[in-house]
């Protein structure tokens, strides 16, 4: 049993049994975003899991990602509830559209990644002003112990896809 | 393939609770039995008429087999269930199974929690400190813990496909406190405005403080009997339509990557329960929507049928959800207003409601005897209320409904 790493407060525990996510986090320390493809289908899931939900073969392939999307829908916490996110209140949490698979395999579907919006050195928080829908963003790491590296998204100059907007205030 | 229906072979024939609080001061334990009691003399039933107990929690509660012999009942059947929100109709069509089952003849469901004072509902205090793993490493590391941030991205995506705005959503909160306002039992029990709720505080944008329920201490019980056993019963029986239970989107523990993601689990739960009813949204008189947020109240009205897909603003804002509009939502107030009990405390309203028992401000209101004069301090009762509609939610990606008829 691993021990669990600490990060604002939270202790993240990854069990040796857990493969799905020990494997997401040990390619993402080494700053690649990868994830699991069918052997059989192809298609591409997100979290890992043990079978492919489209056609339940039980063959997969990690398969690495541009890391490159557009925010679908986001949200920002002015009231933290997790003590180690008080000091960072107002964040952004963003729910991201990757490139790869969009619409796939039905219109409705795609691949979408909770996230923090952070500055491009990957730690600091993004200011929330800056979150909305259709938003371009790319993947930034956050290294996290030895083991762990925490996914998150920075904005970047592309145009924006579709329609931007964001909540009025 | 067309679902069985057990419509109109079941009923409800008591209900009971406790005092709606924030501090009770005592047990789960104390309080379920409480509930249970209440409920038990609701129905002129005793202890030895009832020998099935179901119970949902989530490691905050007394477990059934604790409860039930603390009263004299002895256990033909009992199972405790892990859940939230989607859970109270769920279990009334798993006592339903269970009777027509042949395991039991009455079931008592209950839920008890000291969701203020204990065990906080909202997320902070014991729960924010929970270790993480598992599925909520793909969400709790970003600061998305609690009910009102994992139902964010929801919320946010219909505003901007519908253009749902903040002023349209707060008019549920608008009502129900109106509804409050005519129930002794409410906590909260003052009416508000759009600008109260549009100026108070924000928590997790889209939501402000008064977009969210009451965290609560309560116990709340419900009992189902056959159709044939409630004929010989004190109350007069209110029958079960139909039900679904836990109906899910894809992907329901990570429903955003099957969209759209404004789309919730009523979408898939309506035409089970539609269809075991034989009836249609135009028929319902009176809505109990699963209000643990305003949101949760609009997406669901517009998700069974009330009005078109992404209109759910114009819909909750129009007047009809409020008492003395065409279908009220949510008479007591709700989690809003009376109090958060996890989805049990609006079908016991509905049930009053169709029993025309509703404990209003009305002076006559003990005899039965309503005004249905809507004002401040008056009347809750809806006159001639023949069919009513609960709506379940656990999250959005997970359901439940109940069809309920005089």
């Amino acid at each position: 049993m691993p021990q669990p790493v600490s990060y604002r407060g939270m202790s993240l525990i990854v069990p040796d049994n857990d493969s799905e996510w020990k494997e997401y986090y040990a390619h993402a320390r080494q700053h690649r975003l990868m994830l699991r493809a069918c052997n059989a289908c192809g298609l591409m899931r997100y979290p890992a899991m043990h079978a492919c939900p489209w056609c339940m073969d039980l063959g997969w392939t990690w398969k690495e990602v541009s890391g490159r999307g557009t925010i679908y829908s986001y949200e920002t916490v002015v009231h933290a509830i997790q003590p180690g996110f008080k000091d960072a209140t107002p964040y952004a949490v963003v729910l991201v559209e990757l490139d790869e698979q969009r619409a796939k395999p039905t219109a409705d579907e795609a691949l979408r990644i909770i996230a923090n919006l952070v500055k491009p050195d990957g730690l600091t928080f993004e200011d929330a002003k800056e979150v909305a829908i259709g938003r371009r963003v790319r993947v930034v790491f956050q290294d996290v112990g030895e083991s762990m590296a925490l996914p998150q998204f920075t904005l970047t100059d592309e145009p924006p896809q579709g329609r931007v907007w964001r909540l009025p205030e | 393939m067309a679902m069985k229906t057990l419509k109109d072979k079941y009923c409800i024939v008591g209900v009971g609770e406790t005092e709606y609080s924030r501090g009770s001061g005592r047990t789960t334990r104390a309080m379920a039995v409480e509930a249970m009691r209440n409920a038990i003399l609701d129905a002129g039933l005793r202890a030895s008429d009832v020998d099935g107990v179901l119970d949902y929690q989530g490691g905050d509660s007394t477990f059934a087999n604790h409860v039930a012999p603390d009263l004299g009942i002895r256990l033909n059947f009992y199972m405790d269930v892990m859940g939230g929100g989607s859970s109270t109709e769920a279990l009334i069509g798993l006592a339903m199974g269970a009777i027509e089952a042949g395991m039991c003849n009455t079931v008592a469901i209950y839920r008890s929690m000291n969701g203020y004072s204990e065990f906080r509902i909202g997320g902070t205090g014991a729960r924010a400190a929970q270790p993480v793993r598992g599925m909520d490493l793909a969400q709790v590391p970003f600061g998305m813990r609690s009910a009102g941030q994992t139902f964010g991205f929801t919320f946010m995506r219909h505003m901007y496909e519908y253009g749902t705005t903040s002023e349209q959503v707060a008019h549920v909160k608008v009502a129900h406190s109106k509804h409050a306002s005519q129930n002794p039992k409410a906590i909260q029990k003052e009416r508000v405005t759009v600008q109260d709720v549009v100026g108070s505080r924000w928590i997790v944008k889209p939501l402000h403080l008064l977009d969210c329920c009451l965290e609560t201490d309560n116990a709340t019980c419900v009992i189902v009997t056959s159709a044939e056993r409630a004929r010989d019963l004190k109350a007069r029986p209110v029958y079960i339509m139909g039900v679904a239970g836990r109906v899910s989107k894809p992907r329901v523990d990570y429903h955003w990557v099957h969209g759209p993601i404004s789309r919730v689990a009523g979408y898939y739960a309506k035409d089970i329960v539609f269809g075991q009813a034989g009836i249609g949204p135009e028929d319902v008189d009176v809505t109990g929507s699963y209000d643990a947020f305003t949101f949760t109240t609009m997406l669901q009205l517009e998700e069974y049928g009330f009005c078109k897909k992404g209109e759910g603003g114009a819909y909750v804002s129009s007047g009809i959800i409020e008492l003395g509009g065409k279908r009220p939502n949510n008479t007591s107030g709700g989690h809003l207003c009376e109090g958060y009990t996890h989805g049990m405390s609006m079908v016991i309203e509905n049930v009053r409601q169709l029993r025309r028992t509703v404990d209003d401000t009305c002076p006559g209101a003990a005899d039965g005897k309503h005004s249905y004069d809507y004002s401040v301090g008056k009347c809750r009762q809806v006159r001639d209320a023949e069919i009513t509609m609960n709506l379940g939610w656990a999250m959005p990606a997970t359901g439940s409904a109940l069809i309920m008829r005089i």
